[in-house]
């Protein structure tokens, strides 16, 4: 292969893994999941290939990977260039199969996301470095016009990593508030009882686990329509009681109609304490 | 040109794919407020005064309570009206309107006459399974039903 068409092999691939990284850090909502899940794959399957091209291409041409180094030997790239590949590539694939594994386990999803996010930063250095070092003084002559924006930029988007759990803390601390006086903690005991009762408001659904199971970390599915229901437990599903309205309209819903009543603060914060403990 | 040629041959080699799918439902609000306890039926199912119909009486949802805040009602009565069987739906909604009436507002879509002609030769026993549940439960058998592909029997 030539060193041209080398070249043109690498822009291929570097365009695929940029795209499927994108689209799979897009899509990570519920909503897109299957989308997610093929990028994802994508991505995995896109470093597999570099590794491939690596072997496939000739020694020290454009698709070699050579060993990063701690010395500059002249002339020749500076040895910083190998150490982000590593980086990059190794960042990206510790996320994609990290992502896989989750499916399985579901503990590993925090560290999935984590990852995600830290590779999102490392793209976005990747591409700074990049543009500063061949379009250096047209970028610096751009900077001095926008520093300020993107400093905002960056303040606002840095503290959405780990969100979930402040989020399901907010939930509970609104639910804490709204016991008002005399209110002493909540119990993941009373919340135990409470998803266990067994009522009488409705035949088709005489408890929680008449859908949710009696183990809330495995999938449920609904009593009539068949519907599969993602596991209640946070340990099994972190993305649960983190969304305030989703949260209210789900127990103003449910307790309607297994306990043919409203619920009280305390009850709805005694359920979510019983998922976490789960 | 060989470029444009290339991508309208594409195109054109996509074509049968598309032709009997019925246009599910993209809305993020509306896959996610129908899809957690069914699926999220394709609107072109039923006429759009039979989803205003619907979406006015949440609180009495087939015996069960789905009540949402009125503006999210409202929005995705919206979604659901603009895809409608007689609106949005395309040749898929005007086979499902086939035997009902001008004024009818059907709820439940398994009581459609194209629906029950579809599956008159479906056994009682088949309908009972426990991976089915109900007629409502469409991907238990028709596995890609929420992508609005139904030609799989």
């Amino acid at each position: 292969m030539s060193a041209r068409w080398e070249f043109r092999l690498l822009r291929l691939w570097h365009a695929a893994l940029a795209g499927g990284f994108l689209v799979a850090y897009v899509t990570a909502d519920e909503d897109t999941y299957a989308m997610h899940v093929f990028s994802g794959y994508w991505v995995v399957a896109a470093i597999l290939l570099r590794l491939l091209l690596a072997l496939a291409g000739s020694g020290g041409g454009p698709l070699a990977l050579p060993k990063p180094r701690l010395t500059w030997i002249r002339p020749g790239r500076n040895p910083l260039f190998a150490w982000m590949a590593v980086l990059l590539l190794a960042g990206m694939a510790v996320a994609g199969v990290s992502g896989i594994a989750a499916d399985f386990i579901p503990f590993v999803e925090d560290l999935h996301e984590g990852l995600a996010e830290a590779s999102l930063w490392l793209v976005l250095a990747h591409a700074a470095v990049i543009a500063w070092i061949f379009q250096g003084r047209r970028v610096r002559e751009m900077l001095k016009g926008s520093a300020a924006a993107l400093l905002a930029v960056v303040l606002l988007a840095a503290p959405a990593a780990f969100a979930a759990d402040a989020a399901r803390d907010a939930v509970k601390a609104g639910y804490a508030r709204q016991a008002g006086p005399g209110f002493a903690g909540f119990s993941s005991e009373r919340g135990k009882a409470l998803f266990e009762s067994r009522n009488a408001a409705s035949p088709d659904y005489a408890s929680c686990t008449t859908c949710h199971t009696a183990d809330p970390a495995a999938e449920g599915r609904h009593a009539k329509t068949g519907r599969a229901i993602k596991p209640v437990a946070v340990s099994a599903n972190p993305k649960r009681f983190t969304d305030v309205a989703k949260v209210e309209e789900r127990f103003e819903r449910d307790c309607q109609t297994v306990l043919g009543r409203v619920c009280s603060a305390t009850e709805k914060g005694d359920y979510i304490a019983y998922m976490e403990s789960k | 040109m060989k470029r444009i040629i290339l991508a309208a041959a594409l195109c054109l080699a996509a074509l049968p794919a598309r032709a009997d799918r019925v246009r599910p439902v993209t809305d993020p609000e509306t896959l996610a407020a129908c899809g957690e306890c069914h699926m999220a039926f394709q609107p072109a199912f039923l006429p759009a005064r039979s989803w205003t119909r619907m979406m006015g009486q949440l609180s009495g949802h087939f015996g069960d309570n789905a009540a949402m805040a009125a503006d999210k009602a409202e929005r995705i009565r919206q979604v659901l009206v603009a895809g409608a069987a007689d609106t949005g739906g395309g040749k898929a909604g005007s086979k499902a309107l086939r035997g009902v009436g001008q004024y009818d507002t059907p709820q439940r879509i398994t009581e459609l006459p194209r629906f029950a002609a579809k599956h008159q030769r479906i056994a009682e026993r088949e309908w009972k399974r426990p991976e089915v549940t109900s007629k409502a439960n469409c991907p238990a058998c028709h596995k890609a039903a929420e992508a609005g592909l139904y030609d799989d029997d």
